[in-house]
């Protein structure tokens, strides 16, 4: 018994161990597929529904609901780098790597997503693209 | 319209006298500090006091200023590494005047130079540099570029790509002096950064007696000159030695349609030529054709024996008579005569 506990420890502090780069992977896979996109996209002019430039730490997560969701809505996921996308932004590894929230000191209220002012489609780009560098400038 | 006139006048001088908005332009210095400054256009000509904040983060004054002739024009204050991500907020205050900005630093960061550049002799026979990086940011983080030399010629650079702090210089010359240097900036996965850093301190490796390659030693020049004299009296000899040229430089004969002389296509003395020529004669031998006479007939024209005649002037012919009844007779008359049962010798 002491040693199947011991052995699911061992497997545990692994997957932790090993999270970290995988998350970085996740995250630099997002950017790739962020820039395909702005290459590809033909109306930088389509205004959405954008997060600000400044987000809280703890306000991150919401922010990427909303990228994602303003995204689904906007684009749908027809296009090949639409799908792509948003299939990442809605992956586990991703999820984790830009969550920088400590919970225990956490008094934050974010805002709803339909709350943010409409902005261009390039500034709605920019913005996403600065907060998974956020996250990649902070995982090890 | 003495009060309006008043006005107008104010305004009209009114921005002669205003004090002209500072411009503040701010960098992150190595992710640890925020370095502002307010001299872009001239030494202000009053003192400001400075207080800046990160976005929902508390304003604070300066904590160091830098100065010049005695003027504040700068300040310098400690900053986090993820706080280029938002937005700064400084304020200049002089009195009643107040100047407010906004700036955006996530790509306005310089890193300092790598420290700790070493060479190592790899196993491989190859030159292989580390270097390491002062920041806080990750590794992954962090690109750079590193510029060698050999033997002070021209720079060549290289990129380094992120994660990796080492660069290879393979089967490195045993002679030459080798010099590097490296810089760094954010990578672009992070928020890439506008500026490289400094080039770190140069590290060196190789010959220091290297030859530079703007000074010729003594003997190569004395090699020139004395190769190039050589030359000169060789093309000199050539034109002067007409047998020097016909020796070093053959003439090529030109092929023609119309068939010389064969012995015209060889430079060859007049002896030589002579010596070609034919001396000897030879006398020509006339063979004669000896018509067959039977027996019979030779014994009706003659009861003793068969004549066969030739001429043996100059030649003679040997011939096996096997059977006594053959005999050849000439076709024409002859001077001699043989008896048939000797055998009959010709010879040439």
């Amino acid at each position: 018994m002491k040693l199947i506990v011991f052995c699911l420890f061992t497997i545990y502090c692994c997957s932790l161990v090993k999270a970290s780069p995988m998350e970085r992977k996740k995250l630099q896979e997002v950017l790739r597929e962020l820039k395909m996109l702005k290459r590809d996209f033909p109306n930088t002019e389509l205004m959405m529904n954008t997060p600000p430039k400044d987000i809280e730490d703890c306000c991150c997560l919401t922010a990427l609901t909303c990228f994602r969701e303003t995204l689904l809505q906007q684009f749908g996921i027809s296009g090949k780098y639409q799908k792509k996308l948003y299939k990442s932004l809605n992956h586990t590894l991703t999820i984790s790597g830009l969550n920088f929230c400590n919970t225990e000191t956490s008094t934050t209220n974010c805002s709803t997503c339909h709350s943010h002012p409409k902005e261009k489609a390039s500034e709605f780009f920019n913005r996403l693209e600065s907060l998974v560098q956020r996250g990649l400038s902070r995982i090890n | 319209m003495m009060p309006t006139r008043l006005l107008l006048l104010l305004c009209l001088i009114g921005p002669v006298f205003a004090i002209e908005a500072p411009d503040v332009d701010c960098l992150i210095i190595n992710l640890k500090n925020v370095s502002c400054t307010w001299n872009k256009k001239g030494t202000p000509k009053v003192n400001y006091t400075f207080y800046s904040s990160f976005f929902n983060k508390k304003e604070k004054s300066c904590p160091q200023y830098l100065t010049e002739n005695n003027m504040n024009i700068g300040c310098i204050q400690p900053c986090e590494s993820h706080d280029r991500f938002m937005t700064f907020n400084t304020r200049l205050v002089h009195g009643k005047d107040r100047f407010k900005e906004t700036h955006g630093l996530k790509n306005r960061v310089k890193l300092n130079p790598p420290t700790n550049l070493t060479v190592l002799n790899g196993s491989d026979f190859n030159l292989w540099f580390y270097w390491n990086h002062t920041s806080p940011a990750r590794l992954h983080c962090v690109e750079s570029e590193v510029r060698f030399r050999t033997n002070n010629n021209n720079w060549g650079s290289s990129k380094v790509s992120p994660e990796i702090q080492k660069y290879c210089i393979n089967s490195p010359s045993g002679s030459s002096r080798y010099e590097l240097q490296v810089r760094n900036r954010i990578d672009d996965s992070c928020g890439s950064s506008d500026f490289w850093s400094d080039w770190s301190e140069p590290v060196f490796w190789g010959s220091n007696s290297s030859i530079d390659s703007d000074s010729v030693p003594l003997w190569m020049t004395l090699l020139y000159v004395v190769g190039a004299i050589t030359l000169i009296l060789l093309v000199v000899m050539l034109l002067q030695r007409e047998r020097l040229k016909i020796i070093l430089i053959p003439a090529v004969p030109k092929p023609s349609p119309i068939l010389h002389d064969i012995e015209d296509w060889f430079q060859l003395s007049k002896g030589l030529k002579e010596n070609f020529k034919a001396s000897y004669n030879e006398q020509v031998c006339p063979v004669r054709e000896y018509n067959y006479v039977s027996q019979s007939d030779s014994m009706n024209s003659d009861d003793s024996t068969s004549s066969v005649s030739t001429n043996q002037t100059h030649c003679s012919v040997s011939i096996d008579v096997n059977d006594a009844e053959d005999l050849y007779v000439p076709l024409s008359s002859s001077s001699s005569q043989v008896p048939s049962e000797e055998v009959l010798q010709v010879s040439d």
